[in-house]
């Protein structure tokens, strides 16, 4: 125990003398703040609700090589927390987890609550995408944030009641009244929906003789790529004004996490950004292995990376495919699925499963590769970039595509920081910041290939960014087929799940073990942990927090299309309306991974 | 049917060619049968889907219509942007409580007839999500023919639940009218596909190993 303690405080000195905590100390003095411990070993700071802008202003900024990235902002619900320790007592914590670019360097500042007084000022005024991310904390927790332009929900339909983010509010749709729908119900969602620019905030004079048009795109719209919509206020054609509606989508996967096993999660994290199969489970046992002290062997490392990437290739193709058929091309996304067909004949091979493999584990992957996979996965990607050659002929160097695309809905990476962006959007700008590069995860520090970047930031960029990410792909997929390691598929730890069966029979000890791992799930140490990663369309982390059971007290899954969806206005305000659907087709988001 | 265009004279000869060629002539160029049946067989195969999905299950909706598995083959290749032309709507994805007043709402603007393919285990029954903003089942609020199982269903589970749906098309009989017969559809009594199935599962004894690709 006391060793322990004395560990405890050896890395709170550690981090209290880090940078931008020295920094933070320097600046405002150490009594106002609290550290915290935690397994991802982010510098943690607990500052009162008074200092919190202070703070979070002078990281944005005053400080050198400010924190550019509101990676997430969201809350927890304390008040049936048992572990707690060192941490100051409260009710209800947001928490900000911000990146500096420039330092490469993360840090999270947590703000305490009393249920009884919910209300911290905003910050959309530092950060432009903190507006969406504040909305959902106010929707999910019912915190209010003193200053927000529009407060309003975001996820749940506006007639909800209730904040389902709060313990006492159910989980399960069975738990609660029985769904009836009545046609007075049905109009009375359907006014509820009716597009309100006063609202919105949304100037309606045109200061002339004449009226603008308002357009509802969506929440079922073939070119919106999924259940949400945009409402525009037009003049002819000209977008002058516009607002994104999502939370069509909205399957609660958050709240999920607090009901299933840690190990029953693992199929819902698929379901998140639904096209980039394994790739989601990837952050999610990333962080529980982190939290658990779990090495997960070379083989299975290098599996992992390899289905990951071919994930990304499927994700990509799909993208590609689309994003030319909202051009108004038909033809590619016909010839792209034969080849997503091919690609899922590895996955199938491999893993059991299509669309949703579900096939990662805590601690390795489910089955060791079956004989005969190399020969598929060579063949895969002998065949591919071939093709790639011949989308680029077919989209890529297309005159009509270009004049669509060229100079459109473009952004700088200072915007792009200040909205969020990750991924593909990101590095369009002409931005290396690839997490795979500048933080290697999951072993892709053992891996050579290059990061592609865009230069003008706009639709075409974005494509080509893509593009030439699939290539990078073939070749980490290449080196995975040339240096496949020997060994075990998964961990030889105590939490590995399922446990490996050869340590079940050793004595009555490790049956027990066996046996309640199998039936109960494991218990995950207490703490908190995230493991950012590079996914198909940027930064996508779980952010667990552990109370020492059998399931997550809280999970927070940071997505990249949350971020950028909320970009659609800002990058079409303008333009026609048609760019906007190019626009939209250029972000690559999936509705599940928006609203989740 | 027994009606002709000659006026019908009492005790007359019906007029009778009965050349072999004559004969060959109305084999090959004439059919006959009933109004209805004529209208469900061109319904049953030229089935116009609705494009419309709300969540991964469109994915596979989506890859049952590419070249690999080729919808087309079943005549039902023209999907449709809007529900006023489409003949079915496959609710491909989970229901959402904020989405489910604007299903309903483009449901109530297909015209008659319609039918509705429930895919995957969201639809059927709110599936891995039993969660507060999900409607458990879309037969909570409309009527559903086919029901699909897997979680997504693949592609050719589609292209299965979709010549069930031809059959049903198929066999339904709508009157052209109430004057000839009663209103509405006249559902057939259907064996559901696990017993329908049952036998040929059953002879299935060895599962290939997946050690070996
Ligand atoms: S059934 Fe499965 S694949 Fe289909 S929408 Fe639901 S979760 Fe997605």
């Amino acid at each position: 125990m006391n060793t322990e303690a004395l560990d405890v405080t050896a890395m709170q000195q550690d981090l209290a003398r880090s940078g931008a905590v020295i920094e933070l100390f320097n600046k405002f003095g150490e009594s106002l703040f609290t550290i915290q411990i935690t397994a991802d070993e982010i510098p943690t700071l607990w500052v009162s609700r008074a200092h919190s802008y202070g703070v979070l202003n002078f990281l944005r900024n005053n400080i050198n090589q400010p924190y550019l990235l509101l990676y997430d902002l969201t809350a927890i619900d304390e008040r049936h927390r048992d572990h707690r320790e060192g941490q100051p007592s409260s009710e209800f914590t947001v928490l900000y987890h911000l990146i500096s670019p420039s330092r490469n360097d993360d840090i999270r500042i947590k703000v305490a609550l009393d249920d009884a007084d919910l209300v911290l000022s905003t910050v959309s005024t530092l950060w432009r995408s903190a507006n969406w991310y504040e909305r959902e904390v106010w929707d999910m927790f019912g915190i209010v944030f003193e200053g927000h332009p529009n407060l309003h929900r975001i996820l749940m339909p506006s007639t909800w009641k209730g904040h389902p983010l709060r313990k006492e509010h159910p989980c399960r749709a069975t738990e609660m009244e029985d769904f009836n729908l009545t046609d007075e119900w049905v109009e009375e969602e359907q006014e509820a929906l009716r597009f309100d620019p006063e609202k919105w905030g949304i100037e309606t004079d045109t200061g002339k003789d004449t009226d603008y048009m308002y357009l509802n795109l969506g929440p079922n719209h073939p070119s919106a790529h999924g259940a949400f919509r945009v409402m525009m206020q037009l003049e002819g054609e000209e977008i002058i004004n516009s607002v994104a509606e999502i939370g069509f989508h909205h399957r609660g996967a958050e709240k999920i996490g607090e009901r299933q096993s840690w190990h029953s999660y693992i199929p819902y994290t698929d379901r998140v950004d639904y096209v980039a199969g394994v790739m989601n489970n990837l952050p999610y046992v990333l962080s529980l292995e982190k939290m658990a002290g779990i090495v997960v062997p070379e083989r299975a490392k290098v599996i992992r990376i390899m289905l990951c990437e071919l994930s990304r290739i499927m994700s990509h193709l799909l993208f590609y495919g689309t994003f030319a058929q909202d051009l108004g091309q038909m033809s590619p996304v016909l010839y792209m699925f034969i080849d997503r067909e091919k690609g899922y004949k590895i996955i199938e091979a491999i893993t059991g499963g299509r669309q949703h493999p579900s096939w990662f584990r805590i601690g390795g992957v489910a089955q060791d590769l079956p004989r005969g996979w190399d020969k598929m996965v060579a063949e895969f990607v002998d065949y591919l970039p071939k093709r790639l050659d011949h989308y680029n002929d077919m989209v890529m160097r297309n005159s009509i595509v270009k004049q669509r695309s060229k100079g459109l809905g473009s952004f700088t990476t200072e915007e792009g920081w200040d909205w969020a962006a990750t991924g593909p959007m990101l590095r369009a700008t002409g931005c290396d910041w690839d997490i795979r590069k500048k933080r290697p995860y999951a072993g892709y520090d053992q891996f050579e290939f290059e990061v592609p970047e865009g230069v003008n930031g706009d639709i075409y960029d974005r494509c080509a960014v893509r593009v030439e990410e699939m290539r990078q792909s073939i070749r980490i997929i290449k080196q995975c087929l040339d240096n496949m390691p020997e060994g075990p598929y998964k961990a030889d730890h105590r939490l590995t799940t399922p446990p490996p069966k050869e340590l079940a029979m050793q004595d009555i000890e490790t049956l027990i073990q066996h046996f309640t791992t199998v039936t109960w799930g494991p218990v995950i140490p207490p703490g908190e942990c995230v493991v950012p990663i590079e996914a198909t369309k940027g930064m996508n982390g779980y952010y667990l927090i552990s109370d020492g059971s059998t399931s997550s007290y809280r999970t927070r899954i940071r997505t990249p299309s949350f971020a950028h969806l909320q970009m659609v206005p800002f990058m079409g305000n303008g333009l026609m309306i048609a760019d906007l659907i190019a626009i939209i087709a250029s972000i690559d988001f999936v509705m599940a991974d928006v609203d989740r | 049917m027994e009606w002709s265009l000659d006026k019908v004279q009492k005790g007359a000869q019906p007029r009778v060619n009965d050349s072999p060629a004559a004969a060959e002539a109305v084999e090959k160029n004439v059919l006959m049968g009933k109004v209805e049946d004529w209208v469900a067989w061109g319904q049953a195969n030229s089935l116009w889907p609705y494009n419309f999905g709300i969540s991964c299950c469109y994915v596979e909706f989506a890859s049952s219509l590419m070249p690999d598995y080729d919808l087309a083959r079943f005549g039902a290749e023209v999907i449709r942007a809007t529900p006023r032309q489409a003949d079915f709507m496959v609710i491909a994805g989970t229901v959402f409580r904020k989405m489910a007043p604007v299903v309903q709402r483009l449901y109530d603007q297909m015209l008659e007839p319609k039918w509705v393919i429930s895919m995957g285990s969201c639809a059927n029954s709110g599936g891995l999500y039993d969660v507060y903003s999900v409607v458990q089942g879309v037969d909570k609020f409309l009527p559903v023919d086919i029901y699909m199982q897997g979680c997504p269903p693949s592609p050719n589970s589609f292209h299965h639940a979709f010549t069930l749906l031809q059959e049903i098309v198929a066999s339904e009989r709508r009157s052209a009218s109430w004057i000839v017969g009663p209103e509405g559809v006249q559902k057939i009594a259907r064996k559901s596909q696990r017993e329908t199935m049952r036998e040929k599962r059953l002879d299935i004894v060895e599962l290939r190993s997946p050690d070996e690709v």
